[in-house]
């Protein structure tokens, strides 16, 4: 070894403290989305669930929420969703649009019944103003109903329905016990 | 490098195309056979419900992807708009070695005498182009019997008294029935009915060197783990490809047949799996790349020749597009029926095939595949809701407990409904896509009205505690069990190719698969493309055979 | 002069290893908080693991380090780092199957005997054993969902396997490489991110309290899902409904049995004795495979003690009787052996069991 490359101990720890510094590098480009999330920030995900949980109430078995609707989702926008961020995007404001105008309070904070209703209007098409023209409110609605049901009875690999609940819910055995062995040793 | 001169060239290796390549190669011509897919395995997506073929919303397991295929739309309002495979409009046929045969429910309907003979039997329909076959039954038995002895089909045809009339039984014994088909077995048997096991393309017993069934409830829209369902992509194809003589060419995307000055079709040009254009020539060309694709690969195909597409000088190609009009009932019931022994669909009844008072054709009834629970969100009673507790209490109450009769009917041609090319639209090879346009004829509602009826009745008479039918709406149809776009006809003014499958006007240039079905039969139609792969195949090669070299 | 250039050259470089080398000592040392976590995907694993049993390991520990298996392990964690700043990146992070193999001999270090017990049974099958065995795949054609619960972590297909797959053979192993691995290694059953007990010392002050402060600590024993690359906690796996003809089976409600069904199982009409079945039926109905069997080495030499001879209808030595606890060529198999088979004429009346 050439007494170039000899470094003492208080040198390297003294590197060795640099290259830890350098984990600040990877705070740097830390998350642009909260923990656990690619595409829905904060306020979206929030909103998500709520309405997940009307889509799919909970009772003694989870609701939308609990059971990955918004981690779907967020997943699939990352995916071949892609093409529903613009939806999802002015679907999302519209709603709290519409929440902050009739009730000054966001979805979120509303109580259940009111929740329900406002999504019963959306679903039947009856609001048209704001961000609802042309009739988007129920083609929004329609999109997060079918996305909240494939995340929570679809396969838990695309986000949702973690442990297949959904499955034992509905009195599915998962896995299935199927053996199918005809050898016998 | 430039490919090397072979006798035949087949395009698609599905139902069609693998049964025509194996055909021609044991009768020693030298065969290219083009997938634009690549082989599948169960691997890739095992029991993942939403890439499944029947709920395709994140992806079509079995291809194609949405990234470089697309299609047009023209609604009934006469709008148009791009639609993606995994969209229902696309009326997608999967896209991988076997096609639909690796993920189908293996239905292996014989079609009846009748059905080749629609016209004669109740008479023209106004508005339709209902026609008779140019072949009948008789003229295709021992083709069906070919495709269930080589591809393997279990099932026991004695129990089933409208049968068309067979040489030889079954090579496999039937399955046996699951609880809700026993159920309603003894509801049909009440009704003066005669229920009998679906005659299915899957191993009830080992056969040809692969594994009985497991009897999983992921089967129709699945890939088969233990190799048990009979496709072309695990007999034929591969019996194609031992003989030495035929070449599978995957992921290669045929986009035009070649014109030469003189108008005789010299072979094809495609996309490779590089996505490099290449040309291969043959002595004779087979088209089996299913009833869309079918005729926008002739239609695409144009010199002076054949200045609006090969075989379309009377403007046949992609006309009378149909499908099947998918009608039935649900039943649901106070008593736990789900016994989880796939695939569900076990019985059948075809009382109702044929002569029924006022209506044209019919179909048969069966219990329906094991639907996952996504698919079972979807399905609920007139007026019920869609979402919130009432939803979700229904999806735990009812999964196990409900039961759905369904089947085909039989669709009357309609000559609007079509496959063109669309003007503007191409797909990411740059070849112009299919536009899909029409509707169904009224006679259809006829029928889905009259077969939902009995389903409904054939449930209450098993218990149900609550029924509703469902019958489609008046648009286009096509879909997995699409048909009848180049129909084989005698007179070539009304029809694209003859009785052996061969494009009028031209001496070389062959379409095997669902394309040539004049009418499309109150059955799934898989087994009757093989029988017509095997009818064409079986020409080809005799032919071949005794010097006639299609000049 | 001259030396200026090199002399900067050699510092940089100095500086460069002691940085690189001081950042992978910090990084593969550190808890996973300040490390993995803040790439957004494992929070919830990690959080897991911090309650486990083996918190104290660290991750490398498991996972590997960039320099812990050569070329392997440099390309993994390199693409991680990749995936990470270009946004792609794998949905889950999961162990490969080398890692798992990799893992049993970590396992080995503190579970000895349970290490040697897996050792002893059949639960150690190596790949060669199962997949090469000519009386299995002449019977049997080998295919993909043998795999479900041999071989499981392989992440091929069965044809990169085996090869052919025929009935007819001879058959070889088309991934060499995986003859002599164990296809049901610890990680079939067991999983290192699993709630476990947390650390809190006992209440001494009031020693009665100690039993009722205690929470139910979930199942030790899960069942790894090939499909799902997930495990399912033993009392959230089906139990099984077997019936015997139209009879319905009374099958043991204990958890860990639903984990030995997932494998042993019957076919899909669930009759007793079809395809895998081993459920207990006749004089043993009801009892639970570990009621028998030792859960690492299947062993049940010594299980008949546990009941007999206290419960006994015949008064005779259970261990004697013509079984297959006996001689496995026996009629009268152990798990499905009823008072008939022997009584052919009828159970004397006084020997009836109450």
């Amino acid at each position: 070894m050439d007494s170039g490359s000899r470094i003492s101990r208080r040198d390297f720890m003294k590197l060795a403290t640099l290259g830890a510094g350098s984990l600040s590098l990877i705070a740097g480009c830390a998350p642009k989305h909260p923990p656990g999330r690619r595409v829905l920030s904060d306020d979206d995900a929030g909103l998500l669930g709520a309405i997940a949980d009307r889509i799919i109430p909970p009772d003694e078995w989870p609701g939308g929420r609990e059971n990955g609707v918004v981690s779907f989702i967020d997943r699939q926008l990352d995916g071949p969703y892609r093409r529903f961020r613009g939806d999802y995007r002015r679907g999302l404001d519209a709603m709290t649009g519409t929440c902050l105008e009739k009730h000054r309070k966001r979805f979120e904070s509303l109580s259940a019944e009111k929740q329900t209703r406002l999504l019963g209007e959306m679903e039947s098409g009856g609001l048209r103003d704001g961000g609802w023209k042309e009739g988007f409110s129920k083609r929004f609605f329609e999109m997060v109903r079918s996305h909240a049901m494939q995340a929570y009875y679809g396969s838990p690999r695309h986000g949702g329905n973690p442990d297949y609940a959904s499955y034992r819910m509905m009195g599915i055995d998962y896995p299935p016990i199927l053996g199918q062995n005809r050898y016998r040793f | 490098m430039k490919n090397t001169h072979v006798n035949a060239v087949v395009v698609g290796a599905g139902a069609g195309g693998g049964v025509v390549a194996k055909e021609l190669s044991t009768a020693g011509l030298s065969v290219v056979l083009f997938e634009r897919g690549d082989w599948v395995s169960f691997e890739d997506h095992d029991n993942d419900e939403l890439l499944s073929q029947r709920t395709t919303v994140l992806g079509n397991a079995f291809g194609p992807d949405d990234d470089r295929y697309r299609r047009v739309l023209v609604s009934e309002d006469g709008s148009t708009g791009i639609v993606y495979p995994s969209d229902g409009a696309y009326s997608n046929v999967a896209a991988c070695v076997g096609s639909g045969t690796v993920s189908y429910g293996a239905m292996a309907w014989r079609y009846m005498a009748e059905d080749f003979r629609m016209k004669s039997t109740y008479g023209p329909v106004g508005g339709s182009t209902l026609e008779d076959w140019p072949v009948s039954y008789d003229d295709l038995e021992h083709c069906y019997e070919k495709a269930e002895w080589e591809i393997g089909v279990a099932g026991d045809s004695s129990l089933n008294p409208f049968a068309a009339p067979r040489k030889k039984p079954y090579p496999m014994p039937p399955f046996s029935y699951n609880r809700e088909a026993s159920m309603l077995e003894s509801a049909m048997k009440r009704m003066g009915l005669h229920p009998f096991p679906i005659p299915m393309l899957r191993n009830s017993v080992p056969y040809a060197g692969r594994p009985a069934c497991a009897r999983r409830r992921t089967c129709c829209g699945f890939a088969c783990p233990v190799n048990a369902k009979c496709g072309t992509h695990n007999t034929v194809i591969p019996a194609a490809l031992s003989t030495g003589n035929c070449e599978l060419r995957t992921r290669c995307v045929v986009g035009g047949l070649i014109i030469d000055a003189s108008g005789r079709i010299t072979g094809v040009e495609y996309f490779d799996g590089d996505n490099t254009k290449q040309e291969q020539t043959a002595d004779i060309i087979v088209v089996a790349a299913s009833a869309t694709e079918t005729p926008r690969l002739l239609l695409n195909s144009t010199s002076k020749h054949f200045p609006s597409g090969v075989g379309n000088r009377y403007d046949w190609v992609g006309r009378n597009l149909q499908g099947h009009a998918y009608t039935g009932a649900f039943g649901l019931f106070e008593e736990d029926i789900f016994d989880d022994v796939g695939p569900g669909a076990t019985l059948a009844v075809s009382d109702f095939s044929h002569h029924n008072p006022g209506i044209v054709g019919g179909g048969i009834l069966a219990n329906e595949f094991t639907r996952l629970p996504y698919l079972f969100s979807n399905i609920r009673p007139p007026g019920s809701p869609m979402w919130g507790e009432e939803h979700k209490e229904f999806q735990r109450k009812y999964f196990r407990r409900n039961i759905q009769v369904v089947g085909p009917i039989q669709e009357m041609p309609f000559f609007d409904s079509r496959v063109q090319v669309d003007p503007s639209v191409r797909d990411s090879w740059g070849i112009p896509v299919v536009r899909l346009s029409g509707r169904r004829h009224p006679k259809d509602a006829e029928g889905c009205e009259f077969l939902s009826g009995k389903a409904e009745m054939i449930l209450k008479e098993a218990g149900a505690s609550r029924t509703w039918r469902h019958v489609p709406g008046s648009g286009l149809s096509g879909g997995q069990h699409q048909a009848g776009t180049c129909r084989m006809g005698d007179d070539p003014h009304t029809s694209v190719t003859d009785r052996f499958g061969r494009v009028h006007d031209t001496p070389n240039v062959f379409v095997s698969d669902a394309s040539l079905h004049v009418t499309n039969g109150g059955f799934n139609p898989a087994l009757t493309i093989m029988a017509l792969g095997y009818r064409v195949g079986e020409y080809i090669a005799g032919e071949w055979q005794k010097g006639n070299r299609f000049k | 002069m001259v030396r200026t250039p090199l002399r900067i050259l050699t510092v940089a470089l100095v500086l460069l290893v002691a940085a690189g080398g001081g950042f992978y000592y910090y990084w593969n040392a550190s808890s996973p908080r300040s490390t993995c976590e803040s790439c957004h995907e494992i929070e919830s694993s990690s959080a897991l693991w911090a309650q486990s049993g083996h918190r104290d390991f660290l991750c490398k520990e498991c996972h590997g380090t960039a320099l812990s298996s050569g070329l392997h392990s440099l390309k993994e964690k390199g693409m991680m780092f990749v995936d990470h700043f270009t946004g792609g990146g794998p949905e889950r992070i999961a162990l490969d199957e080398e890692q798992v193999l990799e893992m049993t001999e970590n396992c080995r270090r503190c579970h000895g005997t349970e290490y040697a017990r897996w050792l002893s049974g059949g639960h150690s099958a190596t790949y060669a054993a199962i997949f090469l065995n000519d009386r299995h795949n002449r019977a049997e054609q080998l295919n993909a969902d043998c795999l479900r619960c041999h071989g499981m972590f392989y992440r091929g297909r069965i044809q990169d396997l085996v090869t052919p797959l025929s009935q007819k053979g001879p058959w070889t192993m088309a991934a060499a490489g995986q003859s002599n691995q164990p296809v049901i290694p610890c990680l079939t059953c067991h999983k290192i991110h699993r709630e476990g007990s947390p650390a809190v010392p006992a209440e001494y002050a009031e020693p009665g309290k100690i039993f009722y402060s205690r929470r139910g600590s979930p199942s030790t024993v899960l069942f790894y899902d090939r499909y799902e690359k997930i495990h399912v906690q033993a009392p959230a796996l089906p139990v099984l409904k077997l019936k015997e003809n139209a009879r319905d089976v009374k099958v043991s409600d204990d958890p860990r049995q639903r984990v030995c069904v997932q494998c042993h199982a019957p076919g899909a009409f669930h009759q007793a004795g079809t395809a895998d079945d081993r459920t207990p039926r006749g004089v043993h109905e009801g009892l639970s495979c570990p009621a028998c069997h030792e859960s690492h080495s299947n062993e049940s030499r010594q299980s008949c003690i546990n009941c007999h001879p206290a419960i006994s209808n015949c008064g005779l030595d259970v261990t004697k009787m013509n079984t297959t606890f006996l001689e496995s060529r026996s009629p009268h198999n152990i798990h499905f052996v009823r008072c008939i088979d022997c009584h052919t004429k009828g159970i004397p009346p006084r020997r009836r069991p109450r």
